[in-house]
């Protein structure tokens, strides 16, 4: 057996010589300390990404786009096609975790400074991708042509309607024309297997090849030499998340049997919405924030302003590493620290409520 | 124009004053009467004349002068001939005020003039400068009598020719409402109430008893006494009464047993508008008790497939010979439960046992007898179902098209129920097979369902074991693996 894959790993090296990046990645090696634990979700955000991938093209082989088709091409996968049940629970479920897996990466980023120079870009992207991955939460959970989805996307494309100047034309955008309809439909369906998949492989591909260029970023308290400990990449930190990937696999597997992602009621754009309406839980910590906004705030209207606010709060928070000069220089920064803390429990807080309320 | 109108009233308060001497002393009347005036001729019978009344009382002016001009001299409140809703201001002027009639000594009630103002006769006419209907419309203007009077034209034998005097009329009724029939008297008079009527029976129902007098309103309007839901209880004030019945010799349980039956509980406890009143069945101006022959007819215009079945049964000549009432014989008329599946068989509540026994007309016997064991057997079939599909859907899986198919098997049970009216068992039999495939086809779909239920856990069970098995092995031997190196290290760091 060993002798056997020897052979096809030399017929592959000699045609594309894999030995230098095999050796390139044998000499890479991962810094060990007590904060290790949080370079893990890059790689389980990255597991997530691929199984999101694969489920994805699975349900494209029998979901049909369409006002009068969508619904009931996903109450086909759910009840007839062999494992669709599993394939579409497994894929909501991933988009779930793959959305609080990126943002504990993201938050982990954040707190150890680990964009500081060098690794902006590398900051830069992930933020982007950050993005995307909602873009992707938001068009996919169209897709069903639900009672939930359709109303939901009601509102949060009401919500980026009232952004100032572009709003009303981003609205007619999203939505192809004034209201939601068939057309959003195919609109939010080529969004998120064409255009957001497009754009996130490139910065995905940006992201991987600097981090395997530039390294894991080292917290600012371990200085010393003496005190630095490693492991190598290959196999050792690859075998680590193999085995995190296979407990998530396990995990997802877990939730996919006892906790089916339900498809509810078909769309129905001339019946009333249903009472207590709600966008997925990555987005209801802004909702919430929207409704304890006065109507009218000086001159500003609530809704526009607590855009705004998120707007300029999500563009620093995209731009810290050009800011936050002191992590740059190796120095504590504790106003970062700080403002990521209340961040973290401003999202946890408001998210809590608006699920409660 | 409003306080014109105060202006009138308050004139006419003035001029009103209750005197026994006042008519006896009426020169108004003297001068008429001697002029050959037909008015003043019926005012000597009339009520109001009787309870001292002069024509000062409605037309003002002073009655007690032969002076003409005195007696007309409009200072002195004279109105002449009151005109439009001046008329019936006038008569309110006493007959809103019970002051005024007890001081004619009169205990009527004095109501009128507001019922009038809410009724579908309040509403304007035309010209749009009155109402429809004035207080004299109805009770005349001079020589007005009580409405116990045979002459008044209220009285229950007048009301009648008193109401068509309008509703017969095509070409005005056209004018308020051309929807409305204006045969109400031609069918009154072919109806029971109506017959009697004739006869001068002033007992019987005529327009008012259903109607109202006053407060007349539209059928449509939910405080009529005619609105559907009103029905049963206006025909009841008389036909509940045993008393008043007894002299016609019909039973007075009608009300309460409808309100028992099937129609009587949609219509007056669900509210449901399009169950049948008393006159859904008996007709309303036409009311008469349905004849035997003309019961399915009766019942069949909302239960049209069940008596066209019937009519094409074998039942129906069988019925015709022995003089049956069709619906009715099993059914029942004012009393009519829901139909259940018990009213088929041979059990002693099957109504079918009533003539079918084992050895009198046991052809019919036999086949109800099969009739009830393919309906029951449709009915378990169909319990035996739900309660798979309940349990599929309460297991989390996805049975969305088996349970909507139960609808199709309800819809065979109730297809069956109809086609009961057929007594045709191949017929029969056939709808049952229906509602059976359908219900095999729901057992095999809440089957697959619940298999997969099981199989998902199991399968669960499985790759959890062989993921943990691969979890547990990479990091062992990433362990492993770590440890040979931290060895290789420090025999490397002793070199």
């Amino acid at each position: 057996m060993k002798t056997l894959l020897k052979k096809i790993y030399d017929w592959v090296d000699e045609r594309v010589e894999i030995q230098g990046l095999v050796e390139y990645m044998g000499k890479k090696y991962v810094p060990v300390h007590p904060h290790s634990i949080w370079y893990y979700f890059g790689g389980v955000s990255l597991f997530l990404f691929i199984i999101q991938v694969v489920t994805g093209i699975l349900l494209l082989l029998y979901y049909k786009s369409g006002e009068e088709l969508a619904f009931e091409s996903i109450n086909f996968i759910m009840s007839k096609v062999q494992f669709g049940w599993l394939i579409r629970s497994i894929h909501s479920w991933t988009a779930n975790l793959f959305i609080l897996s990126a943002m504990i990466h993201m938050f982990s980023v954040y707190f150890e400074k680990a964009y500081r120079k060098p690794r902006e870009i590398t900051w830069v992207t992930g933020m982007l991708m950050f993005f995307l991955l909602l873009g992707f939460g938001f068009s996919g959970y169209l897709l069903p042509w639900n009672e939930l989805a359709f109303f939901a996307t009601k509102v949060g494309t009401d919500i980026a309607g009232v952004v100032p100047v572009i709003g009303k034309p981003l609205l007619i955008f999203l939505r192809s024309g004034e209201e939601v309809t068939g057309a959003t439909l195919s609109r939010f369906f080529g969004f998120h297997v064409a255009v957001l998949p497009g754009i996130f492989t490139v910065f995905l591909a940006i992201h991987l090849l600097l981090v395997q260029r530039q390294g894991m970023s080292e917290p600012l308290h371990i200085s010393s030499k003496s005190e630095r400990k490693t492991m190598p990449f290959f196999p050792n930190f690859i075998l680590r998340d193999l085995t995190l990937w296979l407990l998530v696999l396990n995990l997802l597997a877990i939730l996919a049997v006892f906790f089916p992602w339900e498809l509810g009621k078909k769309a129905d754009p001339f019946a009333p919405a249903p009472a207590g309406i709600k966008p997925e839980w990555y987005f209801l910590y802004m909702f919430q924030t929207l409704k304890y906004i006065p109507g009218k705030l000086w001159f500003l209207d609530g809704e526009v302003l607590g855009i705004l606010l998120f707007g300029i709060a999500g563009l620093l928070w995209t731009v810290v590493p050009f800011w936050d000069h002191k992590s740059a220089r190796g120095e504590q920064n504790r106003f970062v620290n700080y403002l990521g803390i209340f961040a973290v429990l401003y999202i946890i807080i408001f998210t809590i409520i608006g699920w409660l309320a | 124009m409003k306080i014109a109108s105060l202006v009138f009233i308050l004139t006419l308060l003035v001029m009103i004053v209750p005197c026994d001497n006042a008519a006896a002393q009426d020169k108004c009347l003297e001068c008429h009467q001697n002029s050959g005036d037909k008015p003043s001729e019926l005012f000597t019978h009339d009520v109001h004349y009787t309870k001292g009344i002069s024509c000062a009382g409605c037309h003002g002016g002073n009655s007690g002068t032969d002076d003409m001009e005195q007696a007309m001299d409009k200072k002195a409140g004279f109105i002449g001939v009151p005109k439009g809703d001046d008329i019936s201001k006038a008569c309110a002027v006493c007959h809103a005020s019970s002051e005024k009639m007890k001081s004619f000594g009169s205990s009527m009630p004095t109501n009128q003039w507001e019922n009038l103002q809410t009724s579908v006769h309040a509403k304007l006419t035309l010209g749009g400068k009155e109402h429809i209907a004035q207080c004299t419309t109805c009770h005349n203007a001079h020589g007005i009598v009580s409405v116990k009077n045979p002459s008044s034209p209220v009285y229950p034998l007048n009301v009648v020719k008193t109401c068509t005097r309008c509703h017969a009329n095509a070409a005005f009724m056209r004018s308020y409402n051309p929807s409305l029939s204006v045969d109400q008297l031609e069918k009154y008079r072919t109806s029971v109430h109506g017959m009697r009527n004739a006869k001068g029976d002033a007992k019987t129902a005529e327009c008012a008893s259903c109607h109202g007098s006053h407060e007349i309103r539209s059928a449509k309007d939910i405080k009529s006494k005619v609105y559907v839901s009103n029905i049963p209880g206006t025909c009841s004030t008389c036909h509940s009464n045993a008393d008043y019945m007894k002299a016609y010799k019909i039973p007075a349980d009608q009300y309460e047993k409808y309100s028992r039956s099937v129609h009587g509980i949609a219509l007056l406890q669900n509210h449901d508008l399009g169950a049948p009143a008393c006159n859904g069945c008996h007709g309303n101006h036409g009311a008469a008790p349905p004849g035997v022959e003309s019961i399915s007819k009766v019942c069949g215009t909302c239960h049209a497939l069940n008596a066209e079945l019937f009519s094409s049964s074998p039942h129906k000549k069988a019925f015709d010979e022995r003089h049956l009432p069709e619906c009715e014989t099993c059914h029942g008329n004012h009393e009519i439960i829901a139909a259940t599946d018990k009213l088929l068989g041979i059990t002693p509540e099957a109504v079918c046992s009533r003539c079918h026994g084992e050895r009198q007309n046991a052809k019919g016997y036999l086949v109800a007898k099969s009739m009830r064991g393919w309906i029951d057997s449709l009915d378990s079939e169909e319990q035996r179902v739900i309660s798979m599909v309940n349990d599929a859907e309460q297991k989390g899986m996805e049975i969305s098209e088996a349970k909507f198919k139960l609808k199709d098997v309800r819809q065979a049970r109730l297809q069956s129920r109809t086609m009961v009216h057929a007594f045709n068992e191949e017929k029969f039999i056939e709808v049952i097979g229906n509602g059976l495939k359908t219900t095999a086809f729901i057992a095999e779909e809440s089957n697959t369902a619940i298999h997969e239920y099981f199989f998902r856990r199991i399968g669960l069970v499985i790759s959890t074991f062989i993921l943990t098995i691969l979890a547990v092995s990479v990091y062992l031997y990433v362990r492993r693996l770590e440890r040979n190196q931290r060895r290789r290290d420090h025999e490397n760091s002793h070199i």
